[in-house]
């Protein structure tokens, strides 16, 4: 294999590496906060469960994007290159500006900017990328509707129960399992991405064919990529966050783990690449919303908005200069 | 009306919105805006019935 697919596969395991470090919180922050797992303990159950998601699904994910988002004519090692640049510089970008953008849609705006910027806009798939952005939207809401409807079931379930000690110790231990859940669905979905972008490598450098099976080494190594990025950035990122997290009651936790997880398996099975934040932020909406429309900070779901516009056109423009720059270099 | 009853009224009409852009995924579309509707009903009724001397 030559050297310069060597790099890119490093640059797309560093992605997936980041993507774990970055999206760890997301894992454990409500089962940190209601003190079910000291931070450690759950850093290790959530990198634990993200490596375990390749047993659990399919390839569905890294089809849609290597397949669905440019011809595949298109995709060189510059092209996939210039857009896991535009993908990490947009994410550092909006790190830096306390944005909640997704990776994901960073990921396929990227490879858009810089598959356009090699050969015009004919090369885009527009019903991949039609079914991606429909589901930007949808996903959030489908989060925040199954976690409202399952704190509604859980309240009418358990309204007449008394003893409330035992039934919080019974949701404490319900939490490991939602956040297990949750794992499994960030570790299956975001995972899968960076197996698409090097599959679509491995196919535009001929080392695999067009209709080729994800590798498992690939499948493996993005695992293991996404699960030391949690190991190794949760811990310093729930240390920082330990003040900034909302309390919430274990079952507001397990009700807000268990939509997101439902919302990424089914997505993950289907093929469509969602954003795990943004489906936690909807589900943790939902769990606030079931109260009072005023428990939930509005702040923070304005900014989701604001993500889901900026995103893909931010990417999509960083990846194209990316290309450009590089194609004047070389 | 409560706020909560128009809010996920627009999520009720955001997602029906999408439903013609959903191609072989417009029942997820069409199921979850019928959700959200039956939120918006449901959250009514829910602040009718407290309001009620």
């Amino acid at each position: 294999m030559e050297l310069s697919v060597l790099f890119v596969i490093a640059v797309a395991l560093a992605f997936d590496y980041v993507n774990g470090f970055h999206d760890a919180a997301n894992s454990i922050a409500t089962v940190v906060s209601t003190r079910v797992l000291s931070p450690r303990i759950a850093v290790v159950w959530a990198a634990f469960f993200n490596f375990a998601a390749f047993v659990v699904f399919g390839e569905a994910v890294a089809s849609t994007i290597a397949n669905d988002v440019v011809v595949q004519d298109v995709l060189s090692i510059g092209v996939i290159f210039a857009g896991l640049v535009g993908a990490i510089l947009w994410d550092l970008i909006t790190f830096y500006l306390g944005l909640p953008t997704s990776s994901s849609h960073a990921l396929v705006g990227g490879i858009a900017g810089a598959a356009v910027a090699k050969a015009g806009f004919d090369v885009l798939i527009t019903s991949g990328l039609r079914k991606i952005g429909v589901f930007i939207v949808l996903s959030p809401l489908i989060g925040l509707a199954i976690g409202l409807l399952i704190t509604i079931g859980i309240s009418w379930a358990f309204h007449r129960y008394r003893n409330v000690e035992r039934l919080n110790r019974g949701f404490r231990r319900g939490q490991l399992l939602s956040a297990a859940a949750f794992s499994l669905g960030h570790g299956a979905n975001d995972a899968q991405k960076t197996m698409g972008v090097i599959l679509a490598l491995l196919i535009a450098s001929g080392h695999a064919a067009a209709d080729a099976s994800v590798p498992l080494w690939v499948v493996l190594s993005a695992h293991t990529a996404i699960g030391l990025g949690t190991l190794t950035g949760g811990w310093r990122i729930v240390k920082t966050m330990g003040s900034k997290i909302t309390r919430l009651q274990p079952v507001g936790g397990m009700a807000a783990e268990s939509g997101a997880a439902i919302t990424l398996f089914a997505t993950s099975a289907a093929g469509i690449p969602v954003s795990t934040t943004h489906t936690i932020t909807g589900a943790i909406v939902g769990v606030g919303a079931a109260r009072r429309l005023s428990a939930v900070r509005w702040g923070v779901a304005g900014r989701v908005v604001w993500a889901w516009i900026l995103t893909i056109p931010g990417s999509f423009a960083i990846s194209w200069l990316t290309f450009h720059a590089v194609d004047l270099v070389s | 009306m409560d706020r909560r009853a128009i809010f996920f009224l627009g999520a009720a009409a955001v997602c029906l919105l999408l439903v013609p852009l959903s191609d072989g995924y417009a029942w997820v579309a069409t199921a979850t805006g019928i959700v959200y509707l039956l939120l918006s009903l449901g959250s009514w009724l829910d602040t009718r019935s407290r309001r009620r001397p």
